[in-house]
């Protein structure tokens, strides 16, 4: 079992063994493990409580997420009270051998191609449909809560969204303002040449995704203006 | 680092000493630093000379006003001053500079301390430096415990932030939503009636050893940023059902497993865990996503000795992490840490005018330039 990512919260592994069947149902299928810790430095009551509430939500959102048909990976089997989540292994490798997340992607063109690369009709494709993905997202009045160019993988071309430890269910424009807003702001700070052009085109793809987008654009316009962060006071 | 602090040295003097005036709050702080030539390091440590400090204390259940908090800053300064530099052992005309808050605060307090600075050093003929209360904290935290790099969670009564620096400005990773942390424990505090002496703060620490079942409290943390004045009032309800004349009817107030009543230090000792694990996983998004293993916890509530012991459980698991954090002396506002950050700014260049002098309530940790460093 090899460690692909380790962050604050949650320790994700890649496998080779199912939780129920013996032998990989399909050669050398993978699936990813995600494992929330215990925290030694919470009470053990709030640890056990956070653990399974960020578990069960996730899996939750999920589950809704495959229903509804929008590109995530789908849970295999989950361990509430142990914070496991045993899901479908999303992704191939860039050439470099990172993980193909959109980040991973953009930071490797920005090296390796020249300027012309980063800004490429296929990029602007592939910005375009990860934006009609958040679009279809907020379409079912999901938030993702934590939108950045690392939580969305690539599998070939299709984006698929991952990481869903802070999702919450709302309708109201705000909440999908603000989850738009990370993501810009996120954009801003990780690939701040092009930040511009790509979220141009996430926007161009979220009018697409989204029929009812009118609202969150109007909305996201008083969500920059204001910022999330506020002056305070002594 | 290649900054040069020594471009603005006095001829034939090889040190440089700064008063520092703080007043934001309730606590009045006044202390002088000195800083001898070169690069501030290990072998070439700041020294406090002085470090003096008188705290507003209300009766328990109030909190302090800023009219009032402005008197008792007008009445004790000039005494303050003249114990600081007697404990130095200097006169007002070895002074280079005189640094003071120039905000974030409360408006009165500022304003009453300001004053002060301003007729001394038209006195004493010596340049005013206004100094960003947060950044204060951080530079005297990091000189003291000698952490260079570190990702700093400030924890105060009227601040909330997690802070790493990047291209010489101090950025806000995380930080309230609403209402901040010491806030949050002072007005808990009221309800409580638990006394103001020496700090509310310290008391619930106090009381909240003697705590022993655990009431479960909201807990609302967004992304790096988290929100407490739903955990407040939550408990401030709790507080007042546990005096009402029955306070059985609530069933939150007993504890599950024992059957027990809960009492005022269970209180304490809930809403402690609660809101620290709340910062400590704050924290550790940030330096995961800033890649730091360095942690400096600065500001009042920093002082709190569990918060510490909490953080250095989550550092320790960390590759390589390392915790630093101060004593009471350095976390509770004091002059010092104003006099050595302004004394930074005085040896870049960094002077203000009379004119500029005016303080600010509202002044953001990252809206400082931070000239003297340039990693």
């Amino acid at each position: 079992m090899d460690v692909v990512s380790q962050g604050a919260e949650a320790v994700v592994f890649v496998t080779t063994s199912h939780p129920y069947c013996s032998q990989p149902a399909v050669e050398n299928d993978k699936y990813i493990i995600k494992y929330r810790p215990s925290k030694k430095y919470r009470h053990p009551k709030i640890d056990a409580q956070i653990t399974k509430n960020r578990t069960v939500g996730e899996v939750r959102f999920m589950n809704k997420l495959e229903k509804l048909g929008i590109n995530s990976p789908s849970v295999i089997s989950a361990d509430y009270v142990n914070g496991i989540i045993w899901m479908e292994f999303i992704g191939d490798g860039l050439p470099n051998g990172d993980i193909s997340s959109v980040k991973n992607y953009l930071w490797y063109l920005e090296k390796n191609d020249d300027d012309d690369g980063c800004v490429s009709d296929e990029v602007q494709s592939m910005l375009v449909a990860v934006g009609r993905l958040i679009g279809e997202l907020h379409a079912n009045d999901m938030i993702h809560g934590d939108l950045t160019s690392s939580n969305i993988l690539l599998n070939g071309k299709e984006p698929y969204l991952i990481d869903f430890g802070l999702s919450s269910i709302s309708s109201l424009a705000e909440d999908k303002a603000v989850d738009i807003y990370v993501l810009e702001r996120a954009i801003e700070s990780t690939h701040s040449v092009f930040a511009d052009s790509y979220n141009k085109w996430l926007l161009k793809g979220y009018v697409q995704g989204n029929k009812k987008s009118k609202e969150v654009l109007a909305r996201l316009e008083e969500v920059r203006l204001r910022g999330r962060k506020r002056s305070m006071l002594g | 680092m290649t900054v040069d602090l020594d471009k603005f040295k006095k001829p034939g003097k090889d040190y440089y000493l700064a008063l520092g005036l703080e007043g934001s709050a309730n606590k009045l702080g006044v202390g002088v630093i000195k800083h001898n030539l070169g690069q501030l390091s290990s072998e070439n440590r700041a020294e406090v000379l002085s470090n003096v400090r008188d705290t507003y204390i209300t009766p328990p259940g109030e909190g302090f006003l800023p009219r009032d908090t402005a008197r008792h800053h007008r009445n004790w300064v000039v005494r303050i001053i003249k114990k600081s530099l007697v404990d130095a052992g200097i006169k007002g005309t070895d002074l280079d500079c005189i640094c003071f808050t120039q905000g974030p605060g409360m408006g009165a307090p500022l304003q009453s301390v300001v004053i002060a600075a301003r007729t001394l050093s038209q006195l004493w003929k010596l340049p005013l430096i206004g100094v960003n209360h947060c950044v204060g904290h951080i530079e005297m935290g990091r000189e003291i415990t000698g952490a260079n790099n570190p990702v700093v969670l400030y924890v105060s009564g009227g601040n909330t932030q997690i802070i790493a620096y990047s291209r010489q400005r101090y950025r806000i990773f995380g930080e309230t939503l609403d209402i901040a942390i010491g806030n949050c424990l002072d007005r808990f505090a009221r309800v409580l009636k638990i006394s103001n002496d020496p700090a509310p703060g310290y008391n619930i620490e106090q009381m909240a050893k003697k705590g022993k079942h655990l009431v479960t409290l909201p807990y609302t943390v967004k992304g790096m940023d988290l929100s407490m004045a739903g955990i407040l009032s939550y408990i401030e309800v709790l507080a007042k059902d546990l005096f009402s004349s029955n306070p059985k009817k609530n069933k939150n107030l007993i504890d599950e497993e024992s059957g027990e009543l809960i009492t005022p230090e269970d209180l304490c000792y809930s809403l402690q865990e609660s809101l620290f694990s709340m910062l400590v996983e704050i924290t550790e998004r940030a330096m995961a996503h800033v890649q730091s293993n360095q942690v400096l916890i600065v500001g009042g509530v920093g002082s709190n000795e569990r918060l510490q012991e909490m953080m250095e459980l989550m550092v320790n698991e960390r590759k390589n992490g390392s915790i630093h954090a101060t004593d009471e002396r350095f976390c509770i506002d004091n002059g010092i840490m104003i006099a050595h950050a302004g004394l930074l700014s005085y040896r870049m260049g960094q002077i203000n005018d009379l004119k500029d002098t005016v303080c600010t309530q509202r002044f953001r940790t990252d809206e400082v330039f931070v000239s003297w460093r340039d990693d």
